[in-house]
């Protein structure tokens, strides 16, 4: 058994998969730092290296266009179980038939990796539905998250064109950073002494925006009123937005 | 009043009609403007009825001087009226939407005083939004019966979206229930909007910046089950729309007994959403997957069956054009094996270029086997079909694998 140990980031699997290709072997597993390890396995650790991670991806590239490259990326973001092995066996089918093999999805790596795809870009989309802002005594429309992957940096140019004219930060509480927009560029930040609640996302009363709980129960009452009591139907309400937003949601927290 | 009083009251009077789409726009944001429609439209929530928010839905006011027997907001109802302002609705627009609550606005109103004042209020509202605040975002204003073609133009070029509610499927049970109105009054603010719209693309193949003239089109909406016009009618009139109005959405809305004493009105207790949802699916069938009127409802079908699909059914009632090879058929065909919907007939026409396909791709591509075998041949031994069992035996096994899951009601699903 062979095992790889990369450090866990996309530029670390690419470089990986260098190292397979260049090595002629085709590893078992390839672990992020926190994976089970295997036993008594030859365990080979790859060295980050954005020269030959960009090789790969110039590759990539090249046979199958910039969406393969974003497929494979959404896909990684999935952390799912041995999503590594699923992009080596990609990479190496694409760089065998020197074609894109996208649309080949009678086959099963390309169709998981497919699959992959959709559902992290569908937790994108919920970044872009159910982002909620508070405003801040300062003026800046604040925004707690707790998306399943790590997709904040895809949802971000989404809310820099929309809100162009306002100063917002959206911040993944589970991945302890965000992005500030401050009018002009979007940067990333961590937040030390957050002033928000991490249960709720609520900023707290001192660092509220006076007339932001008018807006929030405005939108309470109007989440209430436009509801037809003669259909209601819970369980088609969690399909389309899961309990697991409930808690930021200014409508839907208690 | 308070503001928030106005809300509960002015939504709750605005939540009956069911359009919420805000699709089919994708103004970008101009330089220190706020806001952007995104071309696919975002739900934002989901109501305790399940339905999506994705724009505040409210009406300027629910005075009205007209008495339609199916609305709440009819002049005889004894309800609580009020009316917003401009600013406190614009005000609300832009609070909702810098904070993420919405995509945008629609806007509606009962009459008051008449057509014209009202029309005049709520083009306002969209014109202040769009002119002194810069708003991006999307609109979409209802057109009031009777307004003058003067505000309908402008309406549009405000707007990204029109609407003119037809809401009785014939025009004499229209003419039946609101007296005060007709069908030429809501047709010909349709027809307006139509040459506009195609005026306004003729002129923006030329110059390029030709304003925007209701750049997401125009929708309808029909009531049903308030009147005892048929699906087969409901359907016809919808097609004609399609086709001659170039309408972009029709909207279908199970009657609520709003209206408990007249009996000009069907006593019912709970909205008929089983019908509703089978003419939503029907809908799909006339625009997504190359169905007529006529394939759905005829003469000798003129209601759609209540216990299965709209394509079910009609695959039920024409066996001879299966089964379906799916590694040969074209586009078309595919589309009307029952548990094919587009996106897994397009994975079938990619996928099948580089491998013939088995029930197993199939399945894996997303095609609901349970359904579509009775229906195909693929790369594998025969089963049996829709030929060998014939369409009763397949109905009865479908319709009791049917009972297991229930029914979803919203619109928005995806229907197969
Ligand atoms: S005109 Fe419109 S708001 Fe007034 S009663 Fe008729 S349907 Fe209702």
């Amino acid at each position: 058994m062979l095992e790889y140990l990369y450090d866990g980031t996309f530029a670390g699997l690419l470089t990986a998969i260098f190292h397979a290709f260049r090595r002629k072997e085709y590893p078992d597993v390839i672990l992020r730092p926190q994976g089970q390890r295997l036993l008594f396995a030859t365990t080979h650790t790859v060295e980050t290296d954005d020269v030959m991670a960009q090789r790969v991806l110039n590759g990539i590239e090249r046979y199958g266009g910039k969406t393969t490259c974003e497929q494979l990326l959404h896909a990684f973001l999935s952390q799912s179980d041995n999503v590594e092995i699923l992009i080596l066996q990609y990479a190496r089918e694409l760089f065998f038939q020197k074609r894109p093999i996208m649309a080949d999805l009678g086959n099963s790596f390309v169709l998981q990796i497919h699959k992959l795809d959709r559902r992290v870009l569908r937790e994108v989309q919920r970044v872009l539905m159910f982002i909620r802002f508070e405003r801040s005594a300062d003026g800046i429309y604040f925004a707690p998250f707790a998306p399943k992957y790590d997709v904040l940096p895809l949802a971000v140019g989404h809310f820099k064109h929309r809100f162009a004219d306002q100063q917002w930060a959206i911040y993944d509480t589970l991945r302890d950073y965000g992005f500030h927009y401050h009018g002009k560029r979007v940067e990333q930040i961590t937040i030390n002494a957050p002033a928000f609640s991490r249960d709720s996302g609520k900023l707290s009363v001192e660092m509220e925006h006076e007339n932001e709980d008018d807006y929030r129960e405005m939108w309470r009452e109007y989440f209430r009123s436009i509801a037809i009591s003669e259909r209601l139907n819970p369980t088609l309400q969690r399909n389309f937005m899961p309990k697991r937003f409930w808690k930021y949601l200014t409508e839907k927290r208690i | 009043m308070n503001l928030q009083e106005k809300i509960r009251i002015l939504a709750a009077a605005a939540k009956y009609d069911v359009s919420c789409s805000s699709s089919g726009s994708d103004r970008a944001n101009q330089p220190g403007g706020i806001g952007s429609a995104a071309k696919a439209g975002i739900c934002h929530s989901f109501a305790d009825d399940g339905r999506c928010i994705s724009l505040l839905k409210i009406l300027y006011s629910n005075h009205c001087i007209y008495d339609c027997a199916y609305c709440v907001n009819r002049r005889s109802n004894d309800i609580q009226r009020t009316t917003f302002t401009v600013k406190e609705l614009v005000d609300l627009t832009i609070g909702f939407y810098r904070r993420n609550y919405i995509e945008g606005l629609f806007l509606s109103s009962g009459v008051i005083n008449n057509p014209d004042f009202t029309m005049e209020r709520l083009v306002r509202v969209a014109r202040e939004l769009r002119q002194i605040h810069r708003f991006n975002g999307y609109i979409h204003l209802k057109t009031i019966p009777g307004a003058s073609s003067r505000l309908v133009k402008e309406a549009a070029l405000y707007a990204d979206r029109l609407s003119v509610n037809i809401e009785i499927p014939s025009e004499g049970n229209l003419k039946m229930l609101a007296p005060e109105k007709d069908y030429p009054s809501v047709l010909s603010p349709m027809s307006l909007i139509k040459e506009g719209i195609v005026q306004y693309k003729e002129e923006r193949r030329i110059y390029r910046h030709t304003p925007l003239f209701a750049p997401a089109g125009q929708s309808t909406q029909l009531i049903i089950g308030a009147t005892p016009d048929s699906d087969r009618q409901i359907l016809s009139l919808a097609g004609n729309l399609y086709a001659t109005q170039n309408l972009k959405r029709v909207y279908y809305s199970g009657y609520n007994p709003t209206n408990l004493y007249d009996s000009r009105l069907p006593a019912i207790t709970a909205p008929p959403l089983k019908r509703e949802n089978r003419l939503y699916q029907s809908d799909w069938l006339m625009r997504f997957y190359h169905f007529s009127v006529d394939e759905i409802v005829n003469d000798a079908h003129p209601d759609l069956d209540l216990s299965v699909d709209p394509k079910l059914s009609y695959a039920l009632r024409n066996p001879h054009i299966f089964p379906i090879d799916v590694n040969s058929a074209d586009h078309h065909m595919l589309l009307r094996i029952p548990g094919v919907g587009p996106k897994s007939a397009k994975m079938i026409l990619a996928a099948r270029r580089f491998r013939k396909l088995n029930s197993h791709h199939l399945r894996k591509i997303g095609v609901v086997m349970k359904r579509a075998q009775y229906f195909i041949t693929c790369h594998e031994l025969p089963t049996a079909t829709i030929q060998e069992l014939q369409p009763e035996r397949v109905r009865s096994m479908l319709t009791m694998d049917l009972r297991k899951q229930s029914l979803p009601n919203a619109h928005q699903l995806s229907l197969w």
